[in-house]
């Protein structure tokens, strides 16, 4: 049974990787999970310098979700480079970096520091965060922005390039397109949906920054229309995100037309959940005749429609 | 090290009204944990609700390899939770978390508890019996139905002082009161220890500031993992050596916190800078 898929020149042993902003820099799992199980991690978001992050409250449980405006505090890319990276790189796994920017300078700027550190296998590069004042989705929301902050990333490194597209769009693949065009290797699609909670005693609202980004099962149908939308726009690979929990939400958008999948909310109920979705997913292609994960990839029967990987040739390979 | 797995419920014992004591296998927990700290804990092993809920421990029985919580039912987590019937299977992270510092020798530990906030003075009290360290727990609530442990703390060699604002049970007022006019009798050092609602917690740090005591609180703000990557569940703290307040995460940095050196809400900076260095060690 093989399990691993090749997204944008990066291998993944399995196509599990943990979310950016739902796995810290991965090490605080040391001793609690076998790292080297996932496909991938990627990092919390890093700017050049550290950052203080939005006001608590920072999270509100929402009905089949999580609301959350935690505001990009990190470490900065030299801290994590110089601290974290060697202990990182130790679990046999893809690391990739979620690349942020004020401006598109720091984009390139903090993408440079990562194409000079060993050890790092791609960038994902985040323009769709929606709890930050400047940069984020102003870049995601603009596809000429988008295109100028992948090209200005594509510059500067040979790592994979990976944008994550937000959701808070009329139509992703226009930003699919504008990311494709600007030279990325492939696409993670969606970050979280805006969205706004308020505590009716009070009268504000429950999060400290105001609104927040909306993640979780309840944003999973969302989410698939989406990547299997973008998965249609582009040649390059897609990564689908958005409210996976279980074998069946992941293959959702494996069979949407995505080469891989991110688990993030889901990490906070149970961050051994890879093992349950691994044996899952297994058991599933067994039950139909696949000893390939890519063979799954891509194979929507939707009404009207030729099959993606009908388009793109055997396999779905772009 | 805190492991994450499957923690089937052993005992289910109802306290009246809102509260439960819930006593799940957990071995990591049991044999490691240290007062103060605390487990992220759910029912059943399904994605819903979203998050787990952290709680301190109440107790725990290494012979069993087992912990006990204090559970108030007030949401959806805590009502799921309570509502497990023995042999249920709950989803459990721990232990978590930075513990109580113990008095250093000769003074007496003071536990301020409000309602809820007693969970972790069991089994502080029950460390400090053990090491041979006084302790003294001031117990509060607004009436005695807040208080359903009152009759279970005893053979602690815990004095267990309680106090009602409407005086149905122990001292009428604040808990606060009692622990104010014991300082005032009581000569000799004494290490404060808080867990409570924010008021209370905040009320106990500027009484420590004023008689330059250590204090400790457990804060307690909503929290996503437990262990440090989502960063939920920060709260305004001032490091030693610091120029200004960082946020830091409850869960790895506290929930225990030097009281002196929280910034609580409505204030700009840390008593400790402002009171030139009270409480400071």
């Amino acid at each position: 049974m093989n399990l691993a898929v090749e997204v944008g020149g990066i291998r993944f042993k399995n196509p599990l990787v943990a979310a950016s902003g739902t796995f810290g820099y991965g090490v605080e799992y040391e001793g609690v999970l076998d790292l080297s199980r996932l496909g991938g991690v990627v990092s919390k978001g890093l700017y050049m310098e550290p950052r203080d992050g939005a006001p608590p409250p920072r999270i509100v449980e929402t009905p089949s979700g999580l609301l959350n405006a935690i505001g990009l505090q990190g470490v900065g890319i030299r801290a994590f480079v110089r601290d974290v990276l060697p202990r990182l790189r130790r679990h046999d796994t893809a690391l990739l970096v979620n690349v942020c920017g004020d401006s598109v300078e720091e984009y390139a700027e903090v993408a440079r520091v990562c194409d000079g550190a060993p050890g790092i296998a791609g960038l994902e590069v985040n323009i769709s965060c929606p709890n930050v004042k400047k940069g984020g989705m102003a870049f995601g929301g603009d596809p000429r922005m988008t295109h100028e902050v992948v090209a200005g990333v594509r510059a500067v490194t040979r790592l994979p390039v990976i944008p994550k597209l937000s959701p808070n769009v009329g139509d992703i693949a226009v930003f699919a397109r504008a990311a494709e065009e600007a030279g990325a290797d492939a696409l993670s699609c969606v970050n979280t949906l805006l969205g706004l909670a308020i505590d009716v005693e009070t009268r504000r609202p429950r999060l400290g920054f105001g609104t927040g980004g909306l993640s979780g099962p309840a944003i999973r149908p969302v989410a698939v229309r989406m990547a299997w939308q973008a998965a249609r726009a582009v040649r390059i690979p897609v990564i689908g995100i958005g409210g996976i929990a279980s074998a069946s939400d992941a293959l959702e958008f494996l069979i949407a037309g995505c080469r891989a999948v991110q688990i993030g909310t889901a990490n906070f109920v149970d961050p051994g959940i890879y093992e349950r979705i691994l044996a899952d997913l297994q058991t599933y292609l067994e039950r139909h005749g696949m000893d390939d994960v890519n063979a799954v990839v891509g194979t929507l029967e939707y009404p009207g429609l030729p099959r993606p990987c009908d388009e793109r040739g055997p396999g779905g390979l772009a | 090290m805190p492991a994450n797995r499957i923690a089937p419920l052993l005992d289910r014992e109802s306290l009246g009204g809102a509260f439960v004591l819930l006593t799940f296998r957990h071995p990591e927990t049991a044999r490691e944990a240290r007062p103060g700290q605390f487990v992220m804990v759910k029912a059943g092993v399904s994605a819903e609700p979203p998050l787990r809920r952290p709680f301190s421990i109440l107790s725990v029985d290494a012979a069993r390899d087992a912990f006990t919580l204090f559970v108030k039912t007030v949401g959806p987590g805590s009502r799921s939770l309570a509502a497990m019937a023995p042999g249920d299977a709950a989803l459990c992270l721990g232990p978590l978390g930075r513990p109580f510092t113990a008095p250093p020798a000769g003074e007496e530990a003071l536990l301020v508890a409000g309602g809820y906030g007693v969970a972790p003075f069991r089994f502080l009290g029950e460390e400090l019996r053990r090491t041979g360290g006084r302790a003294r727990l001031f117990y509060g609530g607004r009436t005695a139905a807040d208080l359903p442990l009152l009759d279970r703390l005893g053979g602690l060699g815990l004095e267990v002082v309680p106090a009602t604002e409407d005086g149905g049970v122990g001292v009428r007022g604040l808990v606060t009161a009692p622990l104010e006019a014991y300082l005032d009798a009581v000569p000799g050092r004494a290490r404060l220890y808080a867990c409570g609602p924010e008021p209370m917690m905040h009320a106990v740090a500027r009484i420590a500031a004023a008689r330059s005591l250590d204090a400790e609180v457990s804060l307690d703000p909503w929290m996503g993992c437990g262990i440090g990557t989502c960063l939920a569940c920060v709260v305004r703290v001032q490091g030693e050596d610091e120029a200004r307040w960082k946020y830091r995460c409850a869960c790895t940095e506290g929930p225990v916190f030097d009281a002196a050196r929280v910034v609580w809400p409505g204030e700009d900076d840390s008593r400790a800078r402002r009171a030139g260095g009270a409480g400071a060690r």
